[in-house]
């Protein structure tokens, strides 16, 4: 009998590949609806037999975060949750670990587009472009305009050099800028020369870089890895830009080291309490920022759309994923 | 032996060390005049007699209007040295110039960088489509409600330069980390040693293979509309076009009409037919990147560019000669 997969939220992209998995694979959806309804589908039974779940960071709009209250009623035979999405901080996946379900992300599809993205909030923020962007579109050309700072020859300080971290100092390198990283462990001594990349420690990259850019996927251990301790610690006229995780930053601190000059602009896609944002960002011409968009381009999603596929056909027909979690990974 | 007098039209704004040397070898006079009829009629009083060099800004245009024949041929019989700082010196007729014996310098290679990370800038968030998403934001919606349209990868892409000269390569090194394949047109083919190894095509090839038009190209009487409703009509549906050189080698009443029709997608610009005043069709789509004229807009950078110019001066006084004369003038 041909097992059985379920797409919770939405396909944009690959639904046709998605389609092409029938009749080797039977498909169920709950493409659109709500937590309670999802919850009480899954209490009902419809979905028992389903083995393999695609779910994507956009599909938490519709049946809220994987927490334990949803996986502690998953159906028993639900053995893999592929997700389309690099972080999966909306997955509980100590909960699918102790369930005896494996969990895949799709680590690298988004690795250019969000350190593009990262670029782009770089150089917005050290060309101060919010108030001159906000004038001209206001009728008034100019307003209030501050000369901005060249990227070349500034120290960028990478804080995670794992797949994003790698293609920002690439792009980085080509600006003419010195980079300086930390990273859990040094990168092979063949990537790190060809990125013109020097491995530092914690506290030498935030007391030395004149911008500090976040590539770390949020955990326990680096949730506030930058709080009021380490702004103090900054070159005063920083700049910073985070596209990774909103709580990575002390986001209070970090405010009151803008308004007290020791950071000189920021370039922020992430925030603590999506989709809210601090009214002080929103304000602030000092400040460009963008609504967690970091991989929201159509080759960027259809790339990860794809892999998910990929990740359940090789779970369905080979018991294993392509791209499992590394936290499942080390546990193994 | 009395000193040379010098001419300053405009603002030294960070060079003020190094103007306050060229005192030592002149003395500097600035015009009381506050408008172009005042200028004419200060320069025939005979104010500036004895004036051998001047140094202009860009902004200066506002007091004295364009240096065309008019102006030039009111200008002191000894002034011979005109040092303008920009790269682009469309204000000046230098063929009015060499007719008086006036010789023109202007600022290359200082402004590269700069120009280039803007129009980096400006082809991330055109392809992207950020300006969308960093509004709706500001105005307090999230990701806006509809979200807006996905953007494109700059990976893979073709950018097509028009316009080779220092801004042009620079450009190509920068675009090159993000993963795009540049072809160029230039008014001669470069060595490749020069180009870089990119490819270089005619104009109507790279009007009709270029995923992403980046106009680098001064103005003068060639290059005015030089992109315009035909060449529209030529280019792949959906291009973006990006200009950081001077609005009017862009019809831009055109530009809005083949953004309408969705000829073009998007586009990034930092400059205007007619700055300050923008096309209100471009500043009522939000789909498009637009900056007020900010593309060397950096501490670093203007001031490197007021010492270069300051340096021309100094050399014209000294030397009897610019360091960096305009290419049509390098025979003279």
């Amino acid at each position: 009998m041909a097992p059985s997969a379920l797409v919770v939220g939405d396909i944009y992209f690959e639904d046709a590949k998605w389609q092409a998995l029938s009749p080797a694979v039977t498909l169920k959806e709950y493409r659109k609806g709500t937590r309670a309804e999802f919850i009480s589908l899954l209490k009902s039974g419809i979905f028992d037999d389903v083995e393999a779940i695609f779910r994507s960071n956009e599909s938490t709009t519709v049946t809220g975060p994987f927490s334990e209250e949803i996986i502690s009623i998953l159906p028993p035979t639900v053995k893999w949750l592929c997700h389309s999405g690099a972080g999966y901080d909306n997955i509980d996946v100590e909960a699918c670990t102790q369930r005896g379900i494996q969990v895949s992300n799709t680590p690298n599809c988004n690795e250019g587009a969000v350190a593009d993205l990262t670029i782009y909030l770089m150089i917005g923020a050290l060309r101060r472009i919010t108030a001159p962007n906000n004038a001209l579109r206001a009728g008034k050309w100019r307003g209030h305009i501050v000369p901005g700072h060249d990227p070349k020859d500034k120290i960028l300080g990478i804080l995670g050099m794992g797949g994003i971290g790698k293609e920002v100092a690439k792009r980085a390198k080509a600006f003419g800028m010195k980079i300086i990283y930390n990273n859990r462990h040094p990168l092979p001594a063949s990537i790190a020369t060809s990125l013109s990349a020097h491995f530092v420690s914690f506290e030498e990259l935030i007391s030395t870089s004149d911008v500090i850019s976040l590539h770390l996927a949020l955990t326990p251990s680096t949730e506030r890895i930058l709080g009021a301790a380490e702004f103090e610690k900054m070159k005063t006229g920083v700049t910073i830009v985070n596209t990774a995780r909103g709580d990575l930053i002390d986001e209070e601190a970090m405010i009151r080291a803008l308004e007290k000059g020791k950071v000189w602009s920021l370039g922020l896609d992430v925030f603590d309490n999506e989709p809210r944002v601090d009214e002080r960002f929103l304000g602030s011409e000092r400040v460009v920022v963008c609504p967690h968009i970091g991989a929201a381009t159509v080759e960027t999603m259809a790339a990860m759309e794809r892999l998910v596929i990929e990740n359940i056909k090789s779970a369905l027909f080979n018991g294993k994923l392509l791209t499992q979690v590394h936290e499942q990974i080390s546990q193994s | 032996m009395a000193k040379a007098r010098v001419l300053l039209l405009g603002e030294i704004e960070h060079a003020h060390k190094e103007w306050a040397s060229v005192s030592e070898i002149a003395d500097t006079i600035e015009p009381k005049a506050r408008s172009r009829e005042e200028f004419i009629e200060e320069c025939k009083s005979g104010a500036f007699d004895n004036v051998v060099a001047a140094y202009r800004t860009f902004q200066s245009v506002a007091i004295t209007g364009l240096f065309d024949e008019e102006l030039v041929s009111v200008l002191p019989k000894s002034l011979k040295f005109i040092a303008h700082n920009g790269a682009g010196y469309d204000q000046i007729d230098v063929h009015a110039c060499t007719a008086h014996d006036i010789r023109v310098s202007n600022v290359p290679t200082a402004v590269d960088d700069a120009t280039a990370d803007t129009n980096m800038f400006l082809i991330l968030g055109a392809l992207r489509g950020f300006n969308t998403s960093m509004m709706a934001l500001r105005n307090g919606h999230w990701k806006g409600s509809p979200p807006p349209p996905l953007g494109h990868d700059p990976q893979g892409k073709v950018l097509g330069i028009l316009g080779m000269g220092g801004i042009g390569r620079n450009l190509k090194k920068k675009a090159e980390a993000f993963g795009m394949t540049v072809q160029y047109y230039n008014r001669s083919q470069l060595s490749d040693e020069l180009s870089g190894g990119a490819k270089y095509v005619s104009f109507e090839e790279l009007l009709k293979t270029s995923d992403v038009l980046s106009l680098n190209l001064p103005l003068n009487k060639q290059t005015r509309h030089i992109i315009s409703t035909k060449e529209f009509d030529q280019m792949k549906k959906g291009i973006v076009i990006v200009n950081t050189a001077r609005g009017a080698v862009m019809d831009e009443a055109a530009l809005v009409v083949a953004l309408e029709k969705g000829q073009v997608w998007s586009c990034g610009l930092d400059v205007f037919e007619e700055e300050p005043k923008v096309h209100s069709g471009l500043i009522a789509n939000p789909h498009v990147m637009i900056l007020p004229h900010m593309g060397t807009w950096t501490v670093e950078t203007q001031t490197k560019m007021e010492v270069w110019c300051i340096d021309n001066v100094r050399s014209a006084i000294e030397k009897g000669k610019l360091m960096s004369p305009v290419g049509e003038q390098k025979d003279m």
